[in-house]
């Protein structure tokens, strides 16, 4: 804020940490009362939060969510909806599931936000793709797994792919946030990174090291991209809504 | 199964500085072998904490492996850590005294035993969490003493093998004599470890990473050419070791139950 960042973006969970387990009811919150909130909502006021945090949207039901605040206002909330359960992690045992992507204006176009596994899912991508975003928000706790001669983590290349596919075939900026750290034994792959929209790099963090990066986003960049690919202007989602249709009420019989 | 050792002694060491930063301790205590691992582990330690929180215990059973402490203290030198030779055969003699046995697996694991007494004694006494030493292959194999050498508070090597320890030790500039040293438990004189499990560790260590990180089968294992005989000792091996590698069941009985349905984090409130 000090150097005047008009958005900054925190990993998944980041009010509380990643490895909740039945924490999770304990630090619960719904973001229209919690005092914590009303601190982070002021601190909105000249730069776009986005956070991580537990909500306890029904008494009860817990999600792992994010938010975007502008303006000292909470501008949308998106529930993870693909929570990994297998191997060393189990979200769905603690979570619900949220069942949406949607888009919201924000002062730099339309955003939309995605929580780690999310992002892996080219069906959610094409959503927000579909529903117009300029720019896709990424918040991520993920592990690190697997090594590799070259250094790294095997897996940090597989969010880099995605985001290179998706910045480039979506025209939009994808900014990706992971936590760095170690919560018990697991190491967070941090590495967090911005993609522009011609699928390019334009900045990584470090995967070990906690870090507060800055970049310059170039708004224009958007046109100019779309301009030259016309994915967005081409996108035919009735045909796609239609086909899918067929192929869910297949799985139904 | 290659690694990268500058990359994973950056991580070890970040987890082992977290790990300290968390639980607020500022100095570490390991026992000392003079064999390859606790070197590693102290080298690391050093290195993520600063040599003067770094203490390493030397704990042989009489001059038996005269050499080993030789080894340990020109580790200690070599980083400028503290170190404290204590002889365990007071302790292990008293107790056999009385109850003479030649089971050299149950003198062995006595010994493990008396060395993580005295650690978690100092521990208490200098304010320093103990470093776990135990490596990937010990720990898959149960090639370890339960609430001996398998204990501690944390354990930055549990997830490598013995031959990318080996690397990691060669990265580090471990001294060539100990990376050259024969695998020993310490469990009698003379013991190596290849020579009691029957296989080298670069064979287990191949056959528990397709067995392991690849999840491969015995028979998709045997089929690219290892042999049958180290492939299914392997197998029982790590099978018939789960009880070293988990908390004991609680039998079950209220709503909520301790190592059941009572899920926290290891970090809870740290």
């Amino acid at each position: 804020m000090r150097k005047k960042a008009r958005l900054i973006v925190f990993p998944e969970l980041s009010l509380t940490g990643y490895t909740l387990m039945d924490l999770v009811q304990e630090v619960g919150l719904n973001p229209a009362e919690s005092p914590i909130f009303r601190k982070v909502k002021a601190l909105s006021r000249n730069t776009d939060i986005v956070l991580g945090f537990v909500e306890e949207k029904e008494a009860g039901v817990f999600y792992n969510s994010s938010a975007y605040l502008s303006a000292g206002k909470i501008v949308h909330i998106h529930r993870k909806v693909f929570l990994p359960t297998y191997g060393m992690l189990e979200e769905a045992k603690f979570f619900a599931p949220g069942k949406n992507f949607k888009t919201f204006p924000t002062r730099f176009g339309r955003a939309g936000l995605m929580i780690c596994r999310d992002f892996l899912s080219y069906g959610a991508g094409y959503l927000l793709f579909a529903g117009g975003a300029d720019m896709i928000i990424v918040t991520s706790a993920a592990p690190g797994r697997g090594y590799s001669e070259r250094g790294g983590f095997a897996t940090d290349r597989m969010w880099e792919r995605m985001a290179e596919a998706i910045s480039f075939f979506s025209t939009s900026f994808v900014i990706y946030s992971n936590r760095v750290g170690c919560e018990d034994g697991k190491t967070f792959a941090g590495g967090s990174f911005v993609y522009n929209p011609q699928g390019k790099l334009l900045i990584k963090a470090s995967p070990v090291e906690e870090e507060l990066v800055f970049v310059d986003l170039d708004l224009n960049e958007i046109r100019a991209s779309r301009k030259t690919w016309p994915f967005k202007r081409d996108d035919r989602p009735e045909i796609i809504l239609r086909a899918l249709e067929r192929i869910v009420r297949k799985y139904e019989d | 199964m290659k690694i990268n050792p500058s990359f994973v002694e950056k991580v070890l060491c970040a987890f082992i500085r977290g790990e300290f930063g968390k639980f607020n301790y500022q100095k570490a205590i390991l026992g000392l072998s003079g064999g390859l691992d606790s070197s590693v582990c102290a080298f690391l330690a050093a290195k993520a904490l600063a040599p003067k929180n770094v203490i390493g215990m030397i704990l042989p059973y009489k001059d038996t492996f005269g050499e080993d402490v030789k080894d340990a203290q020109a580790v200690a030198r070599r980083l400028d850590i503290r170190s404290e030779v204590i002889d365990i055969a007071p302790m292990v003699d008293t107790y056999f005294s009385g109850r003479p046995t030649q089971d050299r697996v149950r003198i062995g694991n006595k010994m493990a035993r008396e060395r993580m007494s005295i650690l978690y004694d100092f521990s208490a006494k200098e304010h320093a969490l103990i470093l776990g030493t135990s490596n990937k292959t010990e720990l898959l194999i149960g090639y370890g003493t339960i609430h001996g050498d398998m204990a501690c508070a944390i354990n930055p090597l549990g997830d490598l093998y013995k031959t990318q320890i080996r690397e990691l030790a060669a990265h580090l500039g471990i001294p060539a004599k100990i990376l050259k040293k024969k695998p020993s438990a310490g469990l009698w004189p003379g013991q190596t470890d290849e020579g009691e499990i029957g296989l080298t560790y670069g064979q287990i260590d191949e056959i528990l990473f397709r067995l392991v990180d690849e999840r491969k089968s015995m028979k998709e294992v045997i089929a690219a050419g290892f042999a049958k005989e180290a492939v299914e000792r392997i197998m029982t091996l790590v099978r018939n070791s789960e009880f070293k590698r988990k908390m004991p069941p609680i039998a079950k009985i209220s709503a909520r139950t301790v190592g059941h349905d009572f899920l926290y984090p290891y970090d809870r409130n740290r």
